[in-house]
């Protein structure tokens, strides 16, 4: 999407595009959406942050991780108690509460990617599950609010922002946006980099890579690290926008969510998974409604797998390449 | 006080050893966990609130396992055999999202409310053994337990059918070239899976309470346990039940403040010291 550019006249136009894509996106929503449906975007923007985290280590690494809710909610449960039980700044609350669960995820990571992908895939509901009794414990109740979660409330202000602007739909837009494109580019890149080469490489055949020399272990550490860390920073962003953590954020629903909108989506890739977000953040209004988000969540991840295993984004992309061949080819030509 | 704690244990391990098992004989068929074992179970003992209504406990004990081994005949021929090709992860998320759906689906009929049922007259009330008194109902639990341990064991070990299925785990490729037809193997396990997923729904009903949240609760206790056992491995999945059951039970008396925790304690300590499990499944190569 963002330039299979082979020519060397085709990469500054891609990243010209990319720019004014860009440019637009952040500010003409501002004006042209209503404040509800902004709220919707931006809960579906971090929603797609959360499913690419999701999607990256599935499609680089073919491992697919259930746990993301703890990562998500738990930075969210850090943030808040950093800062109304140790008096932290906002600022540093966001640092240290970011940091603590990426550290968490690197000890957990060291001790689950050993295993092979289906039960990496149970240790991860496992943890998720743990941490959300952790946060319900009756001996830290006075922390956590236990089923009652907790109002974040900051004084002072984050690179200018006050607690009301995070909260107001136009004036986090902007916020979701550049997040959604720093770390959407960033994951690409790093797929395109020597450690994607090496991730997928493993994810195809890891004993192979093991003979040639190669450390199986320490890339899907790191891969892991990464996603946990892309996970972190959707949670934290989610906090200031929602202005409260509750368990539900810890919960096996979040995960899944985030499950369904990587495959609506399609898992390749930094596009599919952020639209997939989108796609459900409205869909989700639309049947939540009607008490059946879980029900949707189910049944999508059934379609998804069996009907379209590429996604919509993943699908669209194959369309037009079969109605104009000849049109931006992934390989081939160099 | 100690022999309370062990026959507690053993009640709980007994629910436990009737689904773990059930998984393990599924993946070591077809290599997939069944993420929607926990819908089975809860579809189990819902279906066995509303006939232990109509025809009382020892019926629905009987019934219920039957229209669960129906379910589970409807599983293969929809999900495992048509999804066959595909990748072992997928299928996996499959029955997730399917699990999903018939828990949504059994709130939607029952309701968000919690419910029970009472132990037919004769399993109600407690018995005194060497001076202690225990609930009957939890001896029954670990006599079906214990049965159905022994009733697994003996298929597995002198029936052909049982020679297959291991022959399968063991090695599918060869097991296949020796002319063992795996996917009518997996039509029986995957109903008999179902069908003990059944008996622990029913049996759970006056054991523990039948609410919405029960089947995550279950699933993950079991995947906890399975991966304790060893993936696939169904002698590696009993004694990681039983090990499950007793640090359950003996956290909620030892350390009642963070009881919740104990299982996921015992589960990184083992995968510290054996990232394979205790048993000699498949999980690593």
């Amino acid at each position: 999407m963002l330039g299979h550019a082979s020519s060397s006249f085709r990469v500054p136009a891609a990243i010209v595009a990319g720019a004014i894509l860009f440019g637009l996106g952040g500010v003409l929503p501002g004006y042209l959406a209503s404040d509800f449906t902004l709220k919707l975007a931006n809960e579906g923007l971090l929603l797609g942050l959360l499913a690419l985290s999701v999607a990256f280590l599935m499609s680089e690494a073919g491992l697919v991780a259930l746990g993301a809710a703890s990562i998500y909610g738990g930075s969210g449960y850090l943030f808040a108690i950093a800062m109304s039980e140790w008096g932290m700044s906002p600022g540093a609350a966001i640092v240290f509460a970011f940091l603590a669960v990426v550290a968490y995820g690197a000890v957990l990571g060291a001790l689950i990617v050993r295993t092979n992908p289906l039960a990496f895939m149970m240790l991860t509901l496992a943890a998720g599950e743990m941490i959300r009794h952790v946060v319900m414990l009756e001996a830290v109740h006075d922390y956590t609010g236990g089923a009652d979660g907790l109002v974040v409330s900051f004084k002072g202000a984050i690179l200018g922002m006050q607690a009301a602007d995070f909260a107001n739909p136009q004036h986090f837009w902007p916020i979701g946006w550049t997040a959604v494109w720093l770390i959407g580019v960033t994951l690409w890149s790093v797929s395109r980099s020597r450690l994607g080469a090496t991730l997928r490489a493993v994810r195809q055949n890891e004993e192979r890579m093991r003979f040639s020399g190669f450390n199986t272990y320490v890339p899907r550490v790191v891969a892991y690290i990464l996603v946990n860390a892309v996970a972190a920073v959707s949670g934290l962003l989610h906090v200031l926008n929602a202005g409260f953590v509750s368990p539900e954020s810890l919960g096996l629903g979040v995960s899944t969510n985030a499950l369904v909108a990587a495959l609506m989506g399609g898992t390749a890739g930094s596009v599919g998974p952020l639209a997939g977000g989108l796609i459900f953040a409205f869909a989700q209004d639309e049947f939540g409604a009607r008490g059946a988000t879980q029900l949707l969540t189910g049944a999508a991840i059934v379609l998804f797998i069996v009907v379209f295993p590429r996604g919509v984004v993943g699908g669209l992309v194959a369309a037009v390449r079969r109605v104009l061949p000849g049109i931006d080819r992934p390989r081939g030509k160099t | 006080m100690i022999a309370l704690l062990i026959a507690n244990s053993l009640a709980l391990a007994s629910l436990l050893i009737m689904l773990a098992s059930g998984l393990a004989l599924i993946y070591g068929l077809r290599d997939v966990i069944n993420f929607g074992h926990g819908a089975l179970y809860m579809l189990g003992a819902y279906l066995g609130y509303t006939v232990a209504k109509v025809t009382g406990f020892w019926l629905a004990l009987l019934i219920v396992p039957i229209l669960l081994a129906l379910v589970g005949i409807v599983l293969e021929f929809l999900v495992l055999r048509p999804l066959k090709s595909r990748s072992h992860i997928e299928v996996a998320l499959v029955t997730l999202g399917l699990g999903i759906i018939l828990g949504q689906i059994i709130i939607f009929i029952y309701g968000g409310e919690a419910r029970s049922i009472d132990a037919p007259a004769i399993l109600s009330g407690s018995v005194t053994v060497l001076g202690l008194s225990y609930p009957v109902y939890r001896v029954f639990l670990i006599l079906m337990g214990l049965g159905s341990c022994v009733s697994l064991a003996v298929w597995l070990r002198f029936t052909s059918s049982g020679l297959f299925v291991r022959a399968v785990s063991q090695d599918p490729g060869v097991a296949r070239m020796m002319g063992i037809n795996s996917d009518q193997l997996s039509l029986l396990v995957t109903s008999l899976s179902a069908a003990f997923a059944g008996i622990a729904g029913v049996l759970a009903g006056p054991y523990l309470s039948i609410d919405p949240g029960m089947d995550i609760v279950m699933i993950v206790d079991c995947l906890i346990i399975v991966v304790i056992g060893g993936t696939g491995s169904i002698a590696g999945a009993i004694i990681a039940a039983l090990l499950f059951g007793f640090v359950q039970v003996a956290g909620s008396v030892f350390l009642p403040n963070v009881a919740a925790l104990v299982p996921y304690v015992l589960l990184m300590i083992v995968l510290l010291i054996a990232p394979g499990g205790i048993g000699r499944g498949r999980v690593l190569n």
